[in-house]
């Protein structure tokens, strides 16, 4: 028995504080290493990648910007956007910007005809939104429907795919006219915002159907914790059991 | 935002079904209340200390899964993708620190409450009082998130407003509170353990049925949804699977959702480190968890007890990431519109078109997880209202009546200025509960790492410790007000980014322990009869 009744868990002066202390010092540190090491090899071995949409952007964005685009650039440019704006992680005020610069692009694309027709579609769907008490009313989505079909139509999308699906959403009749430059800006800054990725390999293993980082923190750590409790108890209980102590 | 959209559509009126099932569950607890109701100030506080471990352990998992971990865990991941995952892995983690460090010594020191605790172990009535105060304050803190939770499931199910909703929700959970006491409470933390992971789970079988994942087990099958986040599900391939708005179960690549800090969620890896660091710490620190470990009647038992706990606990946890997964896709149309997140869980079973009984259930535990945890709360506050402030340091020789008469005043007050504070809606409900998280990592989780396991922390060092925790918190606070009134501070950046309400614990806790130390070593050492006491009983 210690004399002087000192007690730290770093100096155990008992058989059993010290195989405690051991045993504590190997749990905590498989712990930490699960926890925080891995997070930290994840951040030292990972590289910003770049989505194709982003790849795609970049090649286009000097002309469009410049008011220099051709056809083909503005198509590139109103789809790499349109990619973005689906996204499920968008600001208000960044999805305003790509708005502005899907529907402007679209209509630059469209010929007279189209444009007519289009702005009178887009003009319907905007008092049916308006209008609609719910998104299934009849009325709204026969506007939908006949916007997206002529949209798709000048972005060459077919009528299934999901970016056709939201790109009545996405044209505003309050940008038709032009690009504005403080939407370009914003452009600018929120494409590589969305569209690069911290990516390893670890992140792109797929494991069990998941990302393997995915499912190393969201199933894995968690099975580790319970089994790290079961350790720790059925050693203690071990233990006392084998030193005849009855807590 | 679009005039249409599916948000109001979801919201509702009243809805007769979850109604009914809510009013049912809400009697179960008060029947269940009364019939095992605390006859003294023992039953009260420590349920006669006659809870056997996978009792405990159920009562710690329905104590731990509060409407943070039902509604707000689903919620984090729904706005911030992998970044959500730091608080299913911090409010995990933390239960082997606990366990390792203290479950078992708490037990055997004998006290009734943290503050108990604190005082006795550095013979101080002023820390005692202290440690009172910070137990009602991190109670309070705590108790505010899971009445926002009540109110936000109340109206949705009964389609009252907000503020009727939480007084309502308020009121019951106190009634049964106050009638049964803890012991009454652990029982009914044992049902409501079935109720919640029932409600919560069944949802997650049908979703991924419905969807065609891996539904025998969800937990696991919901990986190939993440898959699909990444990637992108187009349209096409899948045209008959649609949301309940018709919406075809389809989505564009978004591999934001799933990627490690990404930038389009606004969350860094020195946030994520920070928020699982501080979520850990300060579950050890929880003086409503710590209680726990005092209502078993041994050692052994407060440590398997976590055990249990642990694993009822994941059984929720490997599941809330389900609900945000499949929640990210049904609700990806634009036309969804913006979707309140803390009731992500609940529109996610609506927007897969689950029989409406079901997703009442599915609300009906989110109340019950939200009352489970207030009403633990509520007894760990009344504790240190009426056994540390008036008991210990006001009233000592009062009577056991008044004693228990003094508890349910204090558990009153608590339920009234938590309704009240509640009604100003300062923030989102895993938000509110990470304050407390923080909190108790920098003042009570120091107290009881070095009290139990340093003989040389003595009274100067714990207040010397509490001084830098309470002075961390108390910035991180004020900054974290300021903010929300629009006030701006100096360095509000860098203070606002280092020190977030939500993980301020991350250097508040280590500092409040150097502080400790560096005080004891320079002055006098603690009391024999206490190291005597620490040696002979706690560690013997």
């Amino acid at each position: 028995m210690n004399k002087n009744y000192h007690i730290s868990f770093f100096r155990p002066t008992t058989d059993r504080a010290t195989k405690n202390r051991n045993m504590v010092l190997w749990l905590i540190g498989i712990w930490a290493i699960a926890i925080f090491g891995f997070h930290i090899l994840m951040r030292v071995i990972e590289k910003p990648v770049p989505e194709p949409q982003l790849i795609t952007f970049n090649e286009v964005w000097n002309d469009v910007k410049e008011g220099n685009a051709e056809d083909a650039a503005l198509l590139k440019f109103a789809n790499s956007t349109l990619h973005v704006a689906g996204k499920v992680f968008i600001s208000t005020e960044h999805r305003a910007a790509l708005d502005n610069g899907i529907t402007w692009a679209t209509f630059q694309l469209a010929d007279s005809a189209q444009q007519a027709a289009l702005l009178i579609a887009l003009r319907d769907f905007e008092k049916a939104e308006a209008e609609a008490g719910a998104v299934t009313d009849a009325d709204y989505i026969s506007a939908k429907l006949k916007l997206g079909g002529l949209a798709q139509t000048i972005l060459k999308l077919q009528p299934d795919e999901i970016l056709a699906k939201i790109l009545p959403l996405e044209l505003k009749s309050s940008g038709i006219e032009a690009l504005s430059n403080e939407n370009k800006e914003i452009i600018e800054t929120c494409m590589p915002f969305y569209t690069i990725h911290n990516r390893s390999v670890l992140t792109d293993t797929t494991f069990l159907g998941f990302p393997f980082h995915y499912f190393y923190s969201a199933v894995f750590l968690l099975i580790l914790f319970i089994g790290l409790c079961w350790t720790y108890c059925y050693n203690v209980d071990q233990y006392n059991k084998k030193l005849g102590i009855e807590e | 935002m679009y005039a249409a959209n599916a948000a109001t559509e979801l919201e509702g009126g009243f809805k007769t079904g979850p109604a009914i099932i809510l009013i049912s569950i809400l009697c179960v607890f008060v029947m269940v209340g009364i019939l095992f109701r605390a006859k003294d100030t023992n039953d009260y506080y420590a349920a006669g200390r006659s809870i056997s471990r996978t009792g405990s352990g159920m009562a710690i998992a329905s104590n731990w899964m509060s409407a943070a971990s039902f509604l707000g865990m689903a919620a984090l991941m729904y706005g911030s993708g992998y970044h959500g995952l730091a608080y299913v892995v911090g409010w995990t983690g933390g239960y082997v620190l606990l366990l390792i460090l203290m479950a078992g010594q708490i037990r055997k020191y004998g006290k009734y409450t943290a503050a108990d605790f604190i005082g006795d172990r550095y013979y101080s009535q002023g820390l005692r009082a202290t440690g009172a105060i910070i137990a009602i304050l991190i109670s309070i803190s705590y108790c505010v998130g899971q009445f926002a939770g009540i109110g936000l499931m109340f109206k949705w199910i009964l389609g009252l407003d907000y503020m009727w909703a939480v007084m309502i929700g308020g009121a019951v959970v106190l009634t049964y509170t106050l009638i049964s006491g803890m012991l009454g409470v652990t029982k009914n933390m044992q049902i409501q353990y079935v109720i919640i992971i029932i409600s919560f789970l069944i949802p997650l079988f049908l979703l991924t049925y419905k969807f065609d994942y891996f539904w025998i087990l969800p937990q696991i099958g919901y990986g190939s949804v993440v898959t699909d986040i990444t990637n992108g599900i187009p349209s096409a391939e899948i045209s008959q699977l649609v949301n309940a708005v018709g919406h075809d179960y389809a989505i564009a690549a978004s591999p934001e959702f799933s990627m490690p800090w990404d930038p389009a969620t606004g969350k860094t890896f020195f946030q994520w480190m920070a928020i699982a660091f501080s979520l850990m710490i300060g579950t050890a620190g929880l003086p409503h968890v710590i209680q726990r470990f005092y209502v078993v009647p041994k050692a052994s038992d407060a440590r398997w007890s976590v055990v249990w706990g642990l694993f009822f606990i994941c059984i929720l946890y490997w599941s809330a990431p389900v609900y945000s997964a499949f929640g990210k896709i049904l609700s990806a149309n634009p036309e969804i519109g913006k979707l309140s997140k803390d009731a992500i869980v609940v529109y996610t079973a609506q927007l897969g078109d689950i029989h409406p009984l079901i997703v009442g259930l599915l609300a009906a535990g989110g109340v019950s997880a939200a009352f489970s945890t207030v009403s633990g709360l509520l007894v760990a506050g009344a504790s240190a209202f009426s056994h540390d402030l008036y008991v210990k340091v006001i009233n000592p020789n009062s009577s056991p009546k008044k004693q228990l008469l003094m508890a349910r005043i204090g558990t009153i007050s608590m339920a009234i200025i938590v309704t009240m504070i509640a009604m100003l809606e300062l923030g989102l409900i895993g938000q509110l509960v990470a304050v407390a998280f923080s909190l108790a990592g920098c003042t009570i989780f120091p107290l009881f790492l070095l009290g139990i396991w340093w003989s040389g922390s003595n009274r100067q060092g714990a207040i010397a410790g509490l001084i830098v925790g309470g002075i961390i918190s108390i910035v991180s606070i004020t900054y974290f007000v300021a903010g929300k009134q629009g006030v701006t501070l100096p360095f509000h950046g860098f203070i606002s980014y280092y020190l977030e309400a939500w993980y301020f614990a991350w250097i508040g806790a280590p500092l409040a322990i150097l502080a400790n130390i560096i005080v004891s070593k320079l002055t006098p050492e603690t009391p024999e009869e206490i190291r005597k006491f620490l040696i002979e009983k706690v560690h013997s």
